[in-house]
């Protein structure tokens, strides 16, 4: 953790209408580190993600990938630069099967370009037989190369979850978002998930991921940054953030209201 | 036999006109865009073309790539201006470009023969019709296995979770416009040709129409289907007139309807297929 930040937000702000979800954040993600976002619903997980890929746009603020800002540029070209992200609610590609999905998500990794595609060229050929070669090895990874050829959309939620991890790898990412990769998985599968977001990071991939589950951000995280109301609360390691008499406030409430409640009852 | 060849030759020929219009369409719609520019471009295409054979004597094989041309470049000039628009604002912009469209042909004298209309003194045999047809399937069947395929896919699904892949949306659907008035400006002068007389109403609503209806009962989500729905649309008015002539309008229409409740995505749906496939393969 001693390298230089491959992901830095400063002082980055982003309000709707009246209601500021995202309030002078400063975040650093070293190189090579998978870093958890914590915070109850409502904190502004989700719209940090939309801030770094550029699907929202910041107020205000620096958002840089290896030192060069990136907040100014549309959404495709920050993909380019090495982002990849999944989503809250999974967002694949109605009629796609689960290895067309990773092929989509592998366009930057086409190797070949439109027109040589279109023509079929040789060179080209070899190309996607590659692509799809690695389209395949990527589903492996996520434990879903028997689904290859199926309609993504017939399959389970957590099946699709780890399809939708497969095609943001397909884009060959230095950095993946993760915006709540486990919910609605039980232990078993959660676990998986961790397994494998440790096996990326050991291929030298940097990982930022908003995760609820406490016990896989304690297992899992090497570094933790818990928000509310759109402030980073605490930064540090998962132990020290968890036992945070802040972080207990933002996720339990106060000791004394369950007095209070406690009372009117 | 004979009879019958020559009865329906010229239902044929426009069935496969009406595919070229159909086919324009789905280009765009291919990309999540729904456009009646096509109608603009077939009018550019047909007029322009039929003034290059009445003028300079081309033949139609210069004619028709001049033609296809011309509806490419006034398709990019369009992609400028309609991209910047979301996607139900473009369908009405588009619609009004068609409305603008008639108001040229009609003042512009010089290039549309104005109200008077405009003789085009070529023809063409059924078979070159049909083997331009064919060259074209093959372009949209080398599309939709290309790269440019899986991205137009992509962006027409959903065009945010695209961009965060590195698809670039403006670019992929310039090219979709450009195939679009490319396709629509050659299936204009195959009209001109099919006719051999053109008028303001010729592009118009009716096209707007007939292309519409095609790819909606043919099917959007595959090249093919907007080829099926030309077909359908153009010889079962027809076929009907000859089975049941005193309810040949009446029965159209309810063929037409029954079409759009069973298979609201169209005769030709790969993801209907793969979903009985996948219901078909034992359970795992």
């Amino acid at each position: 953790m001693m390298s230089a930040p491959m992901l830095r937000l400063e002082g980055v702000q982003k309000s709707f209408g009246g209601l500021t979800a995202v309030a002078a954040l400063s975040l650093e993600v070293p190189a090579g580190c998978v870093a958890g976002l914590m915070g109850p619903n409502g904190a502004g997980k989700t719209t940090v993600i939309n801030l770094i890929t550029g699907l929202l746009r910041a107020d205000s603020g620096v958002i840089a990938l290896d030192g060069a800002p990136i907040q100014h540029l549309p959404v495709h070209a920050i993909a380019a630069r090495g982002i990849a992200r999944t989503y809250q609610n999974v967002r694949l590609f109605a009629g796609m099967t689960a290895l067309e999905q990773v092929m989509a998500g592998s366009y930057l990794r086409r190797r070949t370009s439109l027109m040589a595609s279109f023509l079929a060229l040789p060179s080209a050929r070899a190309a996607l037989r590659m692509t799809r070669r690695r389209a395949l090895d990527l589903l492996a990874r996520v434990g879903m190369a028997a689904r290859a050829d199926e309609l993504a959309e017939t399959l389970s939620y957590g099946e699709q979850r780890r399809i939708e991890i497969a095609r943001a790898l397909g884009a060959g990412p230095r950095l993946l978002l993760l915006d709540e990769p486990t919910a609605g998985m039980n232990a078993q599968e959660s676990e998986a998930i961790g397994r494998l977001v440790h096996t990326l990071r050991d291929d030298g991939l940097t990982v930022l991921m908003v995760e609820h589950n406490v016990r896989l951000v304690s297992d899992f995280c090497d570094q933790v940054t818990v928000m509310s109301f759109g402030r980073a609360l605490v930064h540090g390691t998962p132990t020290a953030c968890m036992a945070d008499p802040e972080v207990q406030e933002a996720y339990f409430g106060r000791k004394e209201d369950a007095q209070r409640i406690r009372a009117l009852r | 036999m004979a009879d019958f060849w020559a009865a329906y030759q010229s239902t044929l020929g426009f069935a496969m006109v009406n595919a070229f219009f159909a086919l324009s369409t789905y280009a765009v719609l291919s990309a999540g865009m729904l456009s009646f520019a096509t109608v603009t471009f077939a009018a550019l295409g047909g007029f322009l073309g039929a003034q290059l054979a009445v003028h300079l004597a081309l033949p139609p094989v210069l004619v028709m790539p001049v033609s296809a041309l011309s509806g490419a470049l006034l398709a990019y000039v369009v992609a400028l201006l309609f991209l910047r628009l979301d996607s139900h604002w473009m369908a009405l912009a588009s619609l009004a470009l068609v409305l603008i469209t008639r108001v040229v042909a009609l003042n512009a004298t010089a290039l549309t023969g104005g109200v008077n209309g405009l003789s085009v003194p070529l023809s063409l045999p059924l078979w070159v019709l049909a083997a331009i047809l064919a060259v074209i399937c093959v372009v949209f069947w080398r599309l939709s296995a290309s790269w440019y395929g899986i991205a137009a896919r992509a962006v027409r699904e959903d065009a945010a979770v695209a961009a965060t892949l590195g698809i670039p949306q403006r670019r992929i659907q310039t090219i979709a416009f450009i195939i679009s008035g490319a396709v629509g400006g050659l299936g204009g002068i195959l009209l001109a040709l099919m006719l051999q007389f053109l008028s303001p109403e010729t592009y118009f609503i009716d096209i707007a129409f007939t292309m519409i209806a095609a790819v909606v009962l043919g099917g959007s989500y595959h090249w093919a289907g907007a080829i099926v729905g030309a077909v359908v649309f153009t010889a079962l008015p027809v076929l009907l007139q000859a089975v049941v002539p005193d309810f040949e309008k009446v029965a159209n229409g309810i063929c037409l309807l029954l079409i759009m409740i069973f298979l609201p995505r169209g005769l030709i749906d790969p993801r209907a297929l793969r979903l009985r496939r996948a219901r078909k393969a034992p359970s795992r």
